[in-house]
């Protein structure tokens, strides 16, 4: 059945489809041909093609018993290791189907484990490694663990370029029939900021509303998936009314689940566009710095921000 | 079903706290066609627009006809619905009022819908009430010189408070005085959030003891959250949290949500600093089990936040209650549909459920505009209607 979510409809089913990761992918596609794979890390930004190569790796080996030899697991969304550990167990007790001697086990967002959580994974994949292989995929082959990293051979994925997303664009709009111009186009590739799939995401969500795809809509989509109210926190921080700000950002990141991380990113990003001194906003962005350090250290996001937001009612005063 | 819905009202007596507007509306109605052919209702979410218009239509036996602010984006799709519709008159019924809801869900970006609206409001010959929650925006500067403009205000509190004793009455629920004001106070002139939030807390049934239970513990904490932003620091100061039974995590929580009561400015920013480094030092504890950072956590949280000020304070401040983690709660209750649905769409497409989650706002709209999508999802009933919302 063809699906209609479109990253599905257009998701690439050759290893030739895939655009912009030349280089990896030959080398998956030889190994691949060589019907014998390592286990394999894919490491790059979201929406380049990770869990699109794999899937193609897996459904060229297994032909049409794919399903019955791979397993998806998605480190981020698994509780703990231990269920990791538990899903690997049970899937690689039995034999692989067909004439290739091993399962293919993909652990997708391998860097959302922890180093302790790695090592307990490595194990695993010693354990199992007469039945199965292993591909995983992250975003910073640095977070990936060096006994795993060097039991892998090592494929890195880049950031699409302007040319492929609009290939990519342009296949799909011949074949839905919408009628999209070169403004547009250069809309969505800033807006999704070399991801693929946020690409396709953002360019059905317009079409759902008008097959005629102009610069305009796709703006008025991008912006409606931006944290758009980090002004309104900042403009009542440095106007001195503190608790409207506090309010207003607990309440827009518990209303749109937006994480800190995406929060800091934007205050970040708006600092520039503030009424203040040069020197001001270089103060502020160290403090946004350390902030975000802390955030992605695991402090609370909540008492994080409020405090950087106490700072930006100070610089409203004109004080330190 | 939401209790917004089955409380909504269906008669103009029934509509609490808008008399005036009541009135208006009336007389708009009465004397359409001598006046100007639109009113525009605006006010604060949760104030009733949309059900004083329904009730109107009601009341005077009209069919409703209505309209989003998406519908106003796509012209074609306008004028094959609603030109016929204005200038038809329906077979069963003389009579017609259109209702364009949420009128600044229309962005920046779509003049030309209001400039649809804009015709269709000089064509009609059938009343015309248009509901915005904000109007002074300079796009809707013509469209306010079109239309009657109706301001409603935000419900009192004394009113809410009367409505969720009413329906916790019906509903069979047993709720004090205090925490029904609480409530109507929390709900700031918006009634349809106060009747959510009843039907939220509604579903956890031993919430009220839970809050009883709370009472007890408040005076200790009270009593030091004074010592710490009235006085001046002490050695003594660092003791001050010792007597209180709650886990220093839920200190860490009430501390956070009073800082603002007491401090403001410097104070404040010192204040908020040393409460994040309390933080740090806690994550620190987590992570390197290492518990002699304990002693930090508490000289900064006790000592640390009583020494920023540079006098004694004097008066006297009710300290609040934590509300944050209340407010996460009910606010996962609200996303339980969320979740769900990103569970199945993450599945489905191979990618994590957080991402689908952060991606949400792009995912929900290509979800809501495609029944297709709907069913290979297999989404439920009660999450189709989550998208609609």
């Amino acid at each position: 059945m063809v699906s209609s979510i479109w990253t599905e409809r257009y998701r690439p089913i050759k290893f030739s489809e895939i655009v912009g990761q030349d280089n990896s992918v030959k080398r998956v596609e030889a190994l691949t041909n060589s019907l014998n794979i390592p286990h394999m890390l894919f490491a790059g930004p979201a929406g380049t093609g990770k869990s699109t190569l794999a899937l193609i790796v897996v459904k060229e080996l297994y032909k049409e018993n794919w399903k019955e030899n791979y397993l998806e697991l998605n480190a981020s969304d698994e509780r703990g290791i231990n269920v990791v550990r538990e899903k690997v167990k049970n899937f690689a007790r039995t034999k692989s189907l067909g004439n290739i001697p091993f399962k293919i086990i993909f652990l997708d967002e391998a860097d959302a484990l922890t180093p302790e959580a790695q090592q307990a994974l490595r194990r695993t994949m010693e354990n199992y490694s007469a039945t199965c292989r292993f591909i995983m995929s992250c975003n910073y082959s640095s977070k990936i663990i060096d006994p795993i990293q060097s039991r892998c051979a090592l494929f890195k994925f880049k950031l699409l370029e302007k040319k492929d997303v609009e290939q990519v664009i342009y296949k799909i709009a011949e074949a839905e029939k919408l009628t999209i111009n070169p403004a547009a186009v250069e809309i969505l590739y800033e807006g999704c900021e070399g991801d693929c799939r946020r690409c396709i995401n953002i360019l059905q969500s317009t079409a759902s509303i008008s097959p005629s795809i102009t610069a305009e809509l796709v703006a008025t989509i991008i912006s409606n998936t931006k944290p758009r109210d980090i002004k309104v926190v900042l403009d009542y921080a440095l106007s001195g009314d503190f608790q409207k700000a506090k309010e207003k950002l607990l309440d827009m990141m518990l209303r749109e689940s937006i994480s800190g991380q995406d929060v800091i990113k934007a205050i970040q990003k708006e600092i520039w566009n503030l009424p203040i001194e040069p020197t001001m906003k270089v103060k502020l962005t160290e403090k946004t710095g350390e902030i975000e350090f802390r955030i992605v250290e695991g402090s609370d996001p909540f008492i994080q921000l409020q405090s950087l937001l106490a700072s930006f009612v100070l610089a409203g005063l004109g004080k330190e | 079903m939401p209790w917004v819905e089955k409380y909504r009202p269906r008669k103009f007596s029934e509509i609490k706290g808008q008399d005036e507007a009541v009135l208006k509306i009336k007389d708009f109605l009465k004397n359409f066609g001598k006046k100007k052919k639109a009113m525009l209702l605006h006010g604060p979410p949760g104030t009733g627009k949309t059900s004083l218009a329904h009730v109107a239509a009601k009341e005077n036996k009209f069919e409703i006809f209505e309209l989003n602010a998406s519908d106003l984006r796509n012209r074609e799709k306008l004028r094959t619905i609603l030109k016929p519709a204005i200038q038809q008159k329906s077979l069963q019924n003389d009579n017609k009022l259109i209702l364009v809801d949420e009128v600044d869900g229309i962005s920046e970006y779509d003049y030309g819908g209001v400039g649809e609206l804009l015709e269709i409001i000089e064509g009609t010959t059938y009343p015309i009430i248009i509901t915005a929650n904000d109007i002074w925006d300079k796009k809707f500067n013509l469209l306010r010189k079109k239309c009657e403009v109706l301001q409603l205000k935000e419900i009192g509190y004394d009113i809410i408070k009367s409505v969720i004793s009413e329906i916790s009455k019906i509903e069979r629920i047993e709720i004090n005085d205090d925490f029904t004001t609480e409530l109507a106070i929390k709900a700031k002139g918006d009634l349809r959030a106060a009747i959510n939030d009843l039907q939220t807390l509604s579903k956890i049934k031993d919430y009220l003891s839970i809050i009883l239970d709370e009472r007890n513990k408040e005076t200790d904490i009270f009593n030091s959250l004074r010592k710490v932003f009235k006085e001046k620091p002490t050695n003594e100061t660092l003791g001050v949290f010792d007597s209180v039974k709650m886990s220093i995590d839920d200190i860490i929580l009430w501390v956070e949500e009073n800082i603002p009561a007491e401090y403001s400015g410097k104070e404040l920013a010192r204040a908020y600093d040393l409460l994040s480094k309390t933080d740090v030092f806690r994550g620190r504890i987590y992570k390197q089990q290492y518990w002699r950072f304990l002693v930090y956590e508490n000289i900064f949280l006790s000592y640390g936040i009583a020494s920023v000020k540079k006098d004694a304070k004097t008066g006297f401040t009710t300290y609040k209650k934590p509300t944050r983690i209340l407010q996460i709660w009910m606010n996962n209750q609200r996303t339980v549909y969320k979740k769900s649905i990103c569970e199945k769409y993450s599945a489905y497409v191979h990618v994590s459920k957080k991402r689908a989650m952060n991606e949400f706002p792009v995912i929900k709209q290509i979800l809501k505009a495609n029944p297709l999508i709907q069913k290979e999802l297999k989404l439920e009933d009660e999450e189709i209607e989550y998208l609609r919302l």
